[in-house]
């Protein structure tokens, strides 16, 4: 489903090169649900973010459900973001000034789907994650896990082939986080591919695989050990070419 | 397709929207009545008076000697006559005034001796035989005046002349149904005036809007003038314009030297004489074109600048739709879209308030009803300076990153 080789980001400035991912290797099946770890400044989030195509990367190979998205133009890579990715975000990204209907209808409306169509993913969505009843409330008449779980339909009602989580629980309470671990699960078991950034090993813990990030790189969970003796090492990932 | 949620969207932010509304409204307002005004004034500018002006040019003329009335009236007819023999000059003639002279000797003409609401107001002209071709007016009917006709202005100044010459404008306002030659009014006289020539057109001496519901409504008297001042009326021959001027001015010196003849302003070609007719009329026009640019300046730098505004604060959002998958395209047509409403809602408001200026106008000074060309070309004006200023930050916004939707604020 999402398989980047070789893969690289780097950040450039006049008299700095610096490596936010560096002969990055990854591989997530189709149906998988994966959590990548890491320390502040590994590069998950950029992981996650050139996972998601919102960003370009610099160099290397990356496979989108068996597609190389290297060289997409920006409404192509609009069009995958759309049809094939849903986002969650650790600050839910809801847009204020809209309504949870209107926040999750955001996507489909971008594909230009019809209303009746709409109308009913976005009922469909909602009731999928219990808010159904709160369809004209503005998100900031929610609390946090209820913004998150708009978040969560919003990335559903689109049927997305990948579910990229961006820490989907670190601004909620330890139950509240609970519910929304249960709702990836059971997203999961719906056959959606999950790929979750998070800090807490706990939660990694209920993804089927573990991944995590030091200095750029990968290292898959098998790789522990080495993992360890890197980590006391892996606040600073950046190298400096050109100091 | 995206009008519903942008709708919905701006109830967030009711404040920046109204009064960007309300200011596109009151310029739109404004603009609409300013252009209409500035049309009027410029149309009023290039009326033509019916006079040949290419070669026409007015020699003020003011007696600086005490003279009994027999004698200004013989001075009078030897500068005439002295004037005419000029190699340059066509003809030439005196009156009290002149198309565009600025003041205006007006009758009320009614149909019977008695009447107590006039039929029309006419400017007055006093004409001897040579007034028609010196001014170069075109007679289509009738005859111009005889020379037994023309008598002296003073010894009949509480009576009118039996007979008169009217502009087309005229004779079709007193008699609309048939020929008005050989046909009679009244001029604030129980004597009637026997309509004996018509000429195709001649302006009034006022370009005041008070008279513009009697425009081209103009008589001449057959008369001579007797008095302190006159005005010399010549026209040059087709080319001799400069030539005809310097003679004429000698030439009356010669005549007689006690006269005034100002150095400055005591000559003056046609062309002057409108440019200073129209001087109010092109100032108003010059000051209506101002405001209107300013206003227009203003209210688009103040879309630009809340069309900015909203863009920075919302760049979070634009990075959440562009990951959700809006293109930039999307973007743009979110902030252009935007724009019209707010534009639209302000056009709306703005047609009313302009439609109610003009009614005050209307009522209050005299101007007349704004055609419906004049708002619609505004709302036009207004909705392109609308999307032509948001456009420069609705492609800022464009270019906003996906990425922006992961940035923690």
């Amino acid at each position: 489903m999402l398989k980047m080789t070789h893969l690289s980001k780097v950040y450039r400035t006049e008299v700095v090169e610096t490596y936010a991912l560096r002969d990055f290797n990854i591989d997530v099946k189709e149906g998988e649900f994966v959590a990548v770890m890491g320390p502040s400044g590994s590069g998950k989030t950029t992981f996650l973010t050139i996972a998601g195509l919102l960003e370009s990367f610099t160099g290397g190979e990356y496979l989108l459900d068996g597609a190389d998205v290297s060289h997409l133009g920006d409404n192509a890579r609009s069009k995958i973001r759309n049809e094939k990715i849903g986002f969650v975000f650790q600050s839910f990204n809801l847009i204020p000034d809209l309504n949870v209907h209107d926040n999750v209808e955001v996507p489909l409306r971008y594909r230009g789907m019809k209303s009746a169509e709409r109308q009913k993913r976005i009922q469909d969505a909602l009731e999928r994650v219990g808010l159904a009843s709160r369809m004209k409330h503005y998100p900031a008449e929610l609390s946090g896990g209820q913004q998150q779980r708009v978040a969560i339909a919003r990335a559903l009602a689109g049927s997305p082939r990948l579910l990229l989580a961006d820490e989907p629980t670190g601004n909620l309470d330890t139950q509240m986080a609970r519910g929304v671990m249960e709702l990836l699960e059971e997203i999961h078991r719906g056959g959606a591919t999950i790929v979750m950034v998070t800090h807490d090993p706990e939660l990694a813990t209920r993804a089927q695989r573990s991944v995590h990030v030091i200095d750029g790189q990968a290292v898959d969970i098998a790789e522990e050990p080495r993992f360890h003796a890197h980590a006391e090492h892996a606040e600073a990932a950046t190298t400096q070419a050109n100091a | 397709m995206q009008i519903q949620p942008i709708l919905a969207a701006l109830r967030h932010h009711k404040a920046g929207t109204m009064l960007i509304a309300l200011q596109i409204a009151l310029t739109l307002a404004i603009v609409c009545n300013a252009l209409f005004i500035v049309h009027q004034k410029l149309a009023h500018l290039s009326q033509p008076t019916g006079i040949d002006e290419a070669n026409i040019f007015v020699i003020n003329n003011q007696w600086a000697d005490s003279m009994s009335g027999p004698q200004i009236d013989a001075q009078m007819q030897a500068d005439l006559a002295a004037l005419r023999q000029l190699p340059a000059v066509h003809d030439a003639t005196a009156s009290e005034s002149y198309p565009l002279s600025g003041y205006d000797w007006d009758d009320f003409i009614t149909m019977k001796p008695g009447q107590v609401q006039k039929t029309t107001d006419a400017a007055v002209y006093f004409g001897d035989t040579h007034f028609l071709d010196t001014l170069g007016l075109k007679l289509i009917a009738g005859r111009n005046f005889r020379a037994d006709e023309i008598a002296p202005l003073a010894p009949h100044h509480d009576t009118v002349p039996p007979v008169a010459i009217v502009t087309q404008k005229l004779a079709d306002k007193l008699y609309p149904n048939g020929s008005a030659l050989g046909k009679t009014f009244y001029a604030m006289n129980p004597a009637p005036v026997t309509i004996i020539g018509i000429v195709q057109r001649l302006q009034r001496q006022e370009v005041e809007t008070w008279s513009a519901p009697y425009a081209y409504e103009s008589l001449i008297f057959p008369r001579r003038l007797d008095g302190d001042g006159t005005y010399y009326i010549v026209r040059a021959k087709p080319g001799e314009m400069a030539a005809a001027m310097r003679e004429a001015e000698q030439a009356l010196i010669a005549q007689n030297r006690m006269r005034i003849i100002d150095p400055k302003d005591g000559v003056l070609t046609f062309a002057q004489v409108r440019h200073r007719a129209y001087d109010s009329d092109r100032g108003t026009a010059i000051l209506m074109g101002i405001i209107c640019a300013v206003l227009l300046v203003i209210t688009g730098a103040g879309i630009v600048g809340l069309t900015s505004f909203w863009v920075g604060q919302r760049r979070k959002q634009i990075g959440i739709r562009r990951a959700l998958g809006a293109t930039r395209r999307d973007i743009l047509n979110y902030f252009l879209t935007e724009n019209f409403l707010i534009s639209g809602a302000g056009a709306v408001a703005g047609i009313v308030l302009a439609i109610a200026i003009n009614l005050w106008m209307i009522a209050y000074v005299q101007m007349t009803r704004m055609p419906w060309f004049y708002v619609l070309a505004g709302v036009v004006v207004l909705l392109l300076l609308g999307q032509g200023a948001a456009l420069a930050p609705a492609l800022r916004a464009s270019r906003v990153s996906p990425v922006e939707a992961t940035r923690s604020v």
